[in-house]
């Protein structure tokens, strides 16, 4: 029985890999969490891959790609390949507690809102739309601005802004679930509420959350990445890719590319493993939005 | 028409009045005295009181709330604490040069965005296809700030062919000034020369922003020309015998604009963001840079007072897009 089992899961496994590979989305999503893994990766072994610390002076200061430093080296004579290699630290830190802070808040706030319905749902819409139209990076800054710099000052500016990304997304799938056949019979045979919207809709509107939730790590990582282009971000110098971008900005006009070059780089990367990885898995959970012939 | 336009209108107060909420609470509840961030946290408390008096902090919260609406209602913007200059008379100087750059990034990014995601559409699967989904997926992931640093570098530092900074050359303003927005001015007072200058200020930052945009928009336009595409009158005009370019560009991609439309009209806000960097990237004097400025200086009055510019300004916009849309397809009118 367990061995039949176990043969099931494993051919079951393999023909989602071989669905996943016949097709261009699939092959976007396994492209994407490819990136999305080496920079995992390389944000937990920092320390083994970089080859300099990235606080202190490694050669002379803004010394070109070379082979001692391949990515070369900022005013400061610090590796830019190395910052490159602890940046991932901060960029992955900050968008996973925030992305982690505003589905933490707006998931269950759309579950509950969205299967009751009525004046609470139109009120706390109406103010979760404002929000959503209102430019994110503006209001970031604000409370930013207030907030003062630090990991979970920054977390929280960016949280705010995404809540009502996942607030709308919950809703608006829990209102066309809640009528479903699955859901009236749970409430018929005496279901609790609680059951009925964790067990019964929750796993149903899942794949929706997986894709807002990849898509919305990749902008938070690019609002983290203005916030401290902009200066509100981490106090230097910890590694951080906006941070070393605003700072190469000014030796850009003395031809010295490479300081603002690489950790915008970095950036691009990550957010393209993200969004690969969101718009594969969208297609192949709704593969009919006409994306796909 | 008219009655659907003061509906919309109506619609976007509470819209506003929550955002103004927000940002008051946000500035006055979070932990943080305004005070004491402007002054520094070896001020001596006499001193303290003093200036939470003269800013009205002393009073209680709901007081303060009430106030700082009636005045927004007044168009009191409250006066900042760095020039002591009434912010929303700063905010107006600021704005033309905001203006001039989010309209020509967007006329970018729509250019951009009907040809190639059309073309896209109409050769679905070719490698024209592929490369804008490619191009949609790829830019996207450009923050807006590195892109216009890579421009900076390429056109300015390696070519020398355009200015990397600034609005304008020294002694190259219109004169003159009538609408603040140096095209127009150069343009209505016959100034060909300010106006090459302008031209040649404009160009980087406004291709840096609408292309980052337009990569949202080749993917949009080209998902909803593949629909129309398939409709039924497009077999029928094509039976008919009408030429296909026809058949592209006056059937199917006419039929797909409302919905693109409304799309463009949502993505405003991310143009007003990426708005923010491209004005500091470029050291462009508009309203980004202001509020980036007045952030290091911590000037809270001016901070709060550019966010709600903004509220009002994107309420604005999103009025204007929603009346055009009525204006062409009736059937949105309710």
């Amino acid at each position: 029985m367990v061995e039949n089992s176990n043969q099931m899961l494993s051919s079951r496994l393999s023909s989602f890999i071989r669905e996943m590979l016949g097709d261009s989305s699939g092959i976007m999503a396994l492209a994407g969490l490819t990136i999305l893994i080496i920079f995992i990766l390389m944000a937990l072994f920092a320390p083994i891959i970089a080859p300099y610390s990235p606080v202190q002076p490694s050669g002379n200061p803004l010394s070109p790609p070379s082979w001692h430093h391949i990515m070369g080296t900022d005013n400061m004579g610090y590796d830019v390949f190395s910052r490159f290699i602890y940046g991932s630290r901060m960029a992955l830190t900050i968008a996973s507690v925030a992305t982690l802070i505003a589905a933490g808040i707006g998931i269950p706030l759309g579950l509950v809102v969205g299967y009751f319905g009525g004046a609470v749902d139109r009120v706390i819409t109406m103010i979760m739309d404002s929000v959503y139209t209102f430019p994110g990076l503006i209001l970031a800054i604000a409370i930013a601005a207030v907030l003062g710099p630090g990991i979970i000052n920054i977390s929280l500016s960016i949280a705010v802004v995404y809540i009502p990304t996942y607030y709308r997304v919950i809703r608006s799938q829990v209102a066309s679930v809640k009528n479903e056949l699955y859901v009236e019979s749970a409430y018929s045979i005496g279901a609790k509420t609680s059951t009925i919207i964790f067990k019964y809709i929750l796993p149903n509107v899942l794949p929706s959350i997986i894709v807002v939730l990849s898509m919305n790590i990749a902008d938070a990582i690019m609002t983290e990445a203005g916030l401290s282009f902009l200066g509100l971000g981490i106090t230097p110098p910890t590694p951080d890719w906006g941070y070393d971008l605003a700072n190469g900005q000014q030796f850009l006009i003395s031809n010295d590319w490479w300081m603002a070059f690489f950790p915008g780089v970095a950036i691009i990367l990550i957010v393209l493993g993200f969004s690969m990885f969101a718009e594969g898995l969208n297609e192949y959970f709704n593969p009919n939005i006409g994306e796909k012939r | 028409m008219k009655s659907y336009i003061l509906t919309r209108i109506g619609l976007s107060i509470p819209m506003i009045l929550i955002i103004l909420t927000i940002v008051f609470f946000v500035l006055r509840v979070l932990p943080g005295n305004p005070v004491l961030a402007m002054l520094g946290p070896k001020a001596p408390p006499s001193v303290v009181k003093a200036m939470e008096h003269q800013m009205g902090l002393d009073k209680p919260i709901l007081v303060q709330y009430v106030d700082y609406l009636k005045n927004i209602a007044k168009g009191d913007f409250g006066h900042s604490t760095v020039t002591g200059m009434p912010v929303l008379k700063e905010l107006m100087q600021k704005f033309p040069a905001t203006l001039e750059l989010t309209i020509f990034s967007m006329v970018v990014a729509v250019f951009i965005g009907i040809f190639y995601g059309t073309i896209a559409a109409y050769k679905l699967g070719s490698p024209i296809d592929i490369s804008a989904r490619i191009y949609s997926i790829f830019v996207y992931s450009f923050p807006v700030f590195w892109f216009g640093l890579m421009l900076q570098l390429i056109f300015g530092v390696w070519l020398h062919w355009l200015p990397v900074s600034g609005e304008s050359s020294p002694f190259m303003t219109p004169d003159p000034i009538h609408t603040g927005i140096y095209i127009l001015d150069a343009i209505i007072n016959g100034q060909w020369d300010v106006l090459k200058d302008s031209l040649e200020h404009l160009i980087l930052p406004s291709l840096t922003l609408g292309i980052v945009i337009s990569s949202i928009f080749v993917r949009m336009v080209r998902a909803n020309v593949v629909l129309t595409l398939s409709q039924q009158f497009v077999v029928a005009a094509r039976a008919r015998g009408v030429k296909e370019k026809t058949v592209l560009f006056k059937h199917a991609l006419k039929n797909a604009l409302p919905p693109i439309l409304t799309i463009m009209g949502l993505q405003f806000a991310l143009l007003l963001g990426g708005a923010v960097l491209t004005e500091v990237t470029f050291s462009w004097p508009g309203i980004g840079s202001y509020l980036v400025n007045r952030i290091h200086s911590r000037d809270f009055a001016a901070i709060q007072g550019t966010i709600v510019f903004f509220a009002i300004f994107v309420a604005i916009i999103s009025i204007l897009v929603d009346v055009i849309n009525a204006w062409i397809n009736p059937r949105v009118r309710y």
